[in-house]
């Protein structure tokens, strides 16, 4: 790899100043002349039909401007998740949710909204709506709801019973042969929670209609472009009449809000329609909690078969997802669930079924891993299972088997690159595994060590479609404004596209602006998520600059009488490769051109690859024996990032998704009563990590270049949490001699445990 | 709707205020405005007691601790002079939500509002504490153990009354005391369990013990058989085990979907009070 | 609505507003005076989003009624530092790396102050206990107790000076 002068540094991140004096715009921030706030009112019940609303009191109520239910909002049916955008034929998207409906599937479901010149006034005004239901009854399980005697929430589906989209199959070698080549043969089911994003930001979005009919929407949307197409398409207007844009922060996504914020957008826009004023609506911490999507809680099963030696012959997966009320990302997740899940390790003999199964409950979408973590949950505490009883330790059985480039695996990219050995030893050296075992163990705190590994991907392909589009247009004084789709919603993205941009270029990062996330400003790009921005949307960005580049130097080849391919940019300044004194300043070249009428502007669209990155965690916990309650007393994630473009930037993701990663091992998760209730709705009862909760935490960068990206990078914006929760089951293992086949593994279910093996 | 605020100097101007009617006095503040937000608490007019001067002593008078209404739960955990002559009541009101959520809410606040595992109110009545409440009728004084009827209800009606201090003897030499707290995590969260112990030793045997455990009731609970058990007997590891099984009688902590099962919540209590007892006794042997 | 007039030193200077009897402090910061650094994260002072400094003591406007501020010294996020001059605590989120989304950004930097303010050499434990009740759901905490740890540095070294 060429040596670089901007990427790898940890240059100052260009939204950071602003935020940390309070001066960011974030959508909950936006003021508008005779802006108006909007106020949801939602389902008591799990499954009940609207027998009757009246809203004439509301509508009466002094300062009330708008309301709007299913009565005179659009009959369009669309699917709040970004799919419905890019989902690759012959696969059809599940469009299942209308803005209000005359159903309501889960608790906290939309039945009506109002507009008022206050919130106080909102709040009052939707207690006056009157809605008459007709009970039905509600599923909340996902075995249930297969069962025949189910409830339908769509009516029927051609897979099954409340089962959205196609079921999802995949099958390299011959499953039965390898198992019959196996000595051994384990098959485990193990049981996921629901998690929540909590993210800082509730759903938000402010719509504005101007008197020309055009359309504005400032949202918390991770996915501008295509939460475009979903307005456009709900409301039946053209995709240019409908600006959708951050403002230009967000407050946190990981993935709650790829298409649509909940229905924070579309409800802004009826309100604002009707009312034709700005109507601006901002979930609150309880909304946001029970209405707006969760990881998918679930089932795993995974069958083994291992030859003594360790080497794995054979695997099938089996994948079950509660899908909650609408369908959202239910169609795909099962899919990466499975494509991850059996891409660690070399096996011949794989085999992966698996979808996802309507409840009334709340939605399951996209969250950070997307179906990833629950596989590794799976995967590596039976790895851990085998090891044990094949008395192997649990790195050597890894490394017998991981991945390695040019293996067959089951997805459509190649693996060209792997630094997972590295990752292993490295995180091995840092948490002490040779001490694993060894280490004192005292009467009631015992101390064990685990670990787990995994992947990802860089990109949305194959899962669903997945392509990139940039400008670079260059001023005449030689700065650069970078156009670029994607928001950046705390993850350094449009820092790492400067940088990417600046590079390139050839010119210092300080001149390099970046309008981004504004469907108006930016060409399509399918948006934040995937860990693809730096991958995808970076290959997008260099492309551009590498025709605004060309364009450059043709000019200036002319100029400087020198050909075109001997010609390089450094340091702003356009100059003879072989001879460093012949040159010209950026600036002169750009206003010379300008002068004779032409701008240098680059144009990238690309449609992207895609590549693994490669991750190994290694945890150390302490257990109080006495109550249950498991420390953890070190993190250690060494990942393969191929390139860190901004080293500070990638260990902030890992040790972000570090900490979700021990609060989806150990404490969060929302539960139900038998009403449909959601019982954890609100930071008091969801216990995500505060300060105090968080242990040492080590990120070790592994840079083995990615052959498909210009400068080698993967993704790193998921990878933090994909292994996370087994290295600590694993640890808990080798502490107490106890495995978890559930998680949370709260003290609760420790402590019982630990009593039975005290009985047993 | 609220249509006032005032903020009176004096212990008489609050309770001229309150007079007037349809008041209720705020402190802290942390749980009233959310239950007015929630519509729980309809009230006209707020009585703001923090410009009160005297509300906001912490003092020892004659052996005893007297800790203002104004009084912070993060002032009481850094007093030094709490730390040195109460330190379970220290502890246990450095444990509340978080420091935003201490410097805003009062201990006395805390205890009134009621709830069965208030942390404050724990660590109070295993110190025997007392409250001073003023109202139309005079001053009366009733033990904090007895302000409790039942979940979110105290026996302070907070539109007529005003606890101005609560009392409690300070901590001497031959007694120690513990707060030992089991949560899901380090801070932001309501007890599964809290405990608190005050005990007084001759020598190496025990005068006389207080043990008070939350939430395993409406109201904390203290464990008087255990009390009574543990009276007399020497300071050992088995004295301590037997106290520890000796509560169980007295706690029926109800399955809580959110913070544990009854069942599980019972068997560690054992184990919080044990520690508990632990480390009281190393505290009064120093 | 009942209206009264709140007056306080905010960042330093008097302000007088209409603001509502029931009105939170973050209500009359953010909606009356146009101060929307800080930031409103549950409305129910379980995240710190909303954190400022009020008489020295970091608390969550968001649970704090305005008329509780009388007369008192508030500062918020926008007081404490200009572009050509950042708070050291600005300045050390920023090279730190403490910044993610930055909702939780003006609370945390709030938190952070008021314990610098009485507290130049704080431990990390200190640190730690002085943020717990400020949710950060991007950066794990890590490096936003660097940042303090050298803010602290700095100021130690500033107030030597």
């Amino acid at each position: 790899m060429k040596k670089t002068s901007i990427v790898g540094k940890n240059v100052r991140k260009l939204d950071s100043v602003e935020k940390a004096m309070g001066a960011a715009t974030f959508t909950t921030d936006i003021s508008l002349p005779h802006m108006l706030y909007g106020k949801v009112l939602r389902s008591p019940y799990p499954h009940a039909k609207i027998i009757n609303i009246d809203t004439s009191e509301a509508e009466k109520h002094p300062g009330v401007e708008a309301v709007v239910c299913y009565k005179n909002t659009p009959r369009v049916k669309f699917n709040t998740s970004a799919t419905s955008t890019f989902t690759i034929p012959p696969l059809q998207p599940v469009e299942d949710q209308y803005v209000f409906d005359s159903v309501v599937r889960y608790v906290g479901d939309e039945v009506a909204a109002v507009a008022a010149e206050s919130m106080e006034i909102a709040e009052q005004a939707i207690k006056l709506i009157k809605v008459e239901y007709e009970e039905l009854p509600a599923v909340f399980d996902p075995l249930e709801a297969m069962k025949t005697e189910a409830p339908l929430l769509h009516g029927q589906c051609k897979e099954g019973r409340n089962i959205p989209g196609e079921k999802i199959h995949m099958e390299m070698g011959d499953v039965e042969k390898g198992f019959e080549e196996a000595d051994e043969v384990f098959e485990h089911t193990f049981k996921l929670p629901v998690q929540k994003q909590a993210q800082m930001e509730t759903q938000a979005a402010v719509a504005k209609v101007g008197v020309d009919g055009r359309v504005t929407i400032w949202s918390t949307t991770q996915t501008p472009h295509p939460s475009q197409r979903i307005l456009a398409t709900i409301f039946g207007l053209p995709y240019s009449k409908v600006r959708v844009l951050n403002p230009p922060y967000i407050g946190g996504g990981f993935g709650v809000r790829i298409g649509l914020s909940a229905k924070a957008e579309p409800i802004a826009m009826a309100l604002a329609m009707q009312a034709k004023k700005p109507v601006k609506v901002v979930y609150d911490r309880k909304e946001d909690f029970i209405a707006s999507d969760t990881r998918h809680s679930g089932y795993v099963t995974v069958k083994t078969g291992v030859k003594k030696d360790g080497t794995f012959t054979a695997r099938k997966m089996r994948g079950l997802l509660n899908a909650g009320a609408y369908c959202s990302w239910s169609a795909e997740t099962p899919g990466v669930l499975g494509a991850m899940g059996l891409s660690v390790y070399r096996c011949a003999n794989q085999m992966y079924d698996g979808h996802s199964v309507y409840t009334n409950t709340t939605p399951g979408g996209a969250m950070r891993g997307f179906g990833n973590p629950q596989a590794m949950f799976a995967i590596e505490s039976q790895v851990d299972i085998i090891a044990e009883k094949l008395g192997l330790d649990p790195l050597d059985i890894r490394m017998k088997n991981m991945m390695k480039p040019g293996d067959q695996w089951v997805l459509p990219y190649k693996c060209q690159s792997s630094g997972l050995e590295e990752c292993i030893k490295k995180g091995a050296a840092a948490i002490n595994w040779d001490c694993r075992g060894k280490v004192e163990k005292g009467s009631t705190k015992k101390r064990g060590i685990g670990v787990g590994i995994g992947s990802h991907v860089s990109n949305a392909w194959p899962f669903c479609g997945d392509y990139s589009n940039a400008y670079i247009t260059i001023h005449q004084d030689g700065s650069v404004l970078l156009a670029t789709g994607v928001p950046d919603m705390g993850t350094g993205t449009i820092t790492t596209l400067a940088q990417m941009a600046a590079e390139t270029l050839g010119i210092s990062f300080d001149k390099v602006s970046v309008t981004f996330a504004d469907t108006e400003s930016t060409p399509f790009d399918i948006g934040s998520h995937a860990s693809r921005t730096c991958y995808a949307s970076g290959i997008a960005v260099v492309a551009a600059a590498n025709d605004a580049k060309k364009q450059i130097l043709q000019y200036a080849a002319k100029k400087m009488e020198v050909e075109e391919e001997e010609l390089q940019i450094e340091n702003n300044n356009v100059l003879a490769i072989n001879n460093p004194e012949k040159q010209l300043p950026l600036n002169k070249v750009a206003v010379d051109a300008h002068l004779e009428g032409q701008q240098f502007i680059g144009v990238g669209k690309i449609v992207p690859e895609n590549a693994p990155p490669w991750l190994a965690h290694f945890a150390e916990v302490e257990v109080d024996t006495e109550t249950g309650k498991v420390k953890v007393v070190k993190l250690v994630a060494a990942h393969d990032v191929g390139k860190a473009i901004h080293p500070q930037i990638v260990e902030g993701q890992l040790h972000g998704g570090l900490a979700q990663g021990i609060g989806y091992a150990l404490s969060e998760e929302i539960k139900y009563n038998d009403k449909g209730q959601q019982l954890n709705d609100g930071f008091h009862k969801y216990m995500l990590p505060t300060a105090v909760d968080i242990p040492e935490l080590e990120a070790i960068i592994v840079e083995a270049a990615e052959p498909s990206h210009p400068f080698g990078v993967k993704g790193v914006g998921e990878t933090g949490l994909v292994a996370t929760a087994p290295a600590i089951a694993n640890a808990i293992f080798n502490a107490i001699g106890i495995r978890f086949f559930e998680i949370p593994i709260t003290e609760e279910k420790v402590y019982k445990a630990l009593l039975n093996k005290e009985n047993e | 709707m609220l249509k006032d605020y005032v903020q009176p100097k004096t212990v008489d101007g609050v309770l001229a205020s309150l007079r007037q009617g349809n008041a209720r006095i705020i402190a802290g503040g942390t749980d009233l405005m959310l239950d007015m937000k929630a519509g729980k608490t309809e009230v006209e007019k707020l009585v703001d007691i923090n410009c009160v001067d005297s509300l906001k002593k912490i003092e020892i008078v004659d052996g005893s601790i007297i800790i203002g209404a104004a009084v912070t739960h993060q002032e009481v955990a850094t007093s030094k002079l709490i730390q040195e002559k109460a330190p379970v009541l220290a502890k246990a009101c450095r444990t509340v939500g978080s420091l935003q959520i201490r410097n805003t809410g009062t201990m006395v606040g805390n205890v009134i509002n009621a709830q069965p595992a208030a942390d404050a109110a724990v660590a109070l009545i295993a110190l025997g504490a007392v409250a001073e409440i003023f109202d139309e009728n005079g001053i009366s004084y009733l033990p904090v153990e007895e302000l409790y009827l039942g979940v979110g209800q105290s026996k302070i009606d907070s539109s007529k009354q005003l606890v101005t201090s609560i009392k409690f003897p300070s901590l001497q030499s031959g007694q120690g005391s513990a707060f030992v707290r089991l949560a899901q995590r380090g801070a932001l969260a309501l007890p599964m369990l809290n405990v608190s112990v005050v005990v007084t030793l001759s020598g190496d045997k025990v005068d006389w013990l207080r043990l008070v455990m939350a939430p395993v009731a409406p109201k904390p609970v203290r464990a008087t058989e255990a009390e009574k058990m543990i009276q007399g007997k020497q300071v050992n590891e088995e004295t301590i085990i037997a106290t520890a099984n000796a509560v169980a009688s007295q706690a029926n902590p109800r399955d809580s979907a959110l913070r544990g099962s009854g069942e599980y919540r019972k068997s560690v209590l054992q184990t919080l009070v044990k520690r508990g007892l632990i480390e009281a006794f190393a505290e009064a042997q120093k | 609505m009942a209206k009264t007039v709140l007056k306080m030193i905010l960042n330093g200077k008097p302000v007088e507003r209409l603001v509502s009897f029931d009105d939170t402090l973050l209500d009359a910061l953010r909606e009356d005076l146009g101060l929307t650094g800080t930031k409103k994260g549950c409305g129910k002072g379980e995240c710190g989003a909303c954190t400022i400094i009020m008489n020295g003591k970091a608390v969550n406007s968001c649970i704090v009624p305005a008329l509780q501020a009388m007369d008192a010294a508030v500062e918020t996020i926008e007081g404490i530092g200009t572009v050509e001059k950042l708070h050291p605590l600005q300045e050390t989120f920023v090279d730190y790396g403490a910044i993610q989304c930055g909702f939780c950004t003006p609370g945390m930097i709030m938190s952070a102050k008021a314990l610098l303010d009485k507290n130049v050499v704080p431990s990390r434990e200190e640190i730690k206990e002085a943020i717990a009740g400020n949710v950060c759901r991007c950066t794990g905490y890590l490096k936003i107790e660097e940042a303090i740890m050298a803010a602290a540095e700095m100021m130690q070294s500033q107030q030597g000076k």
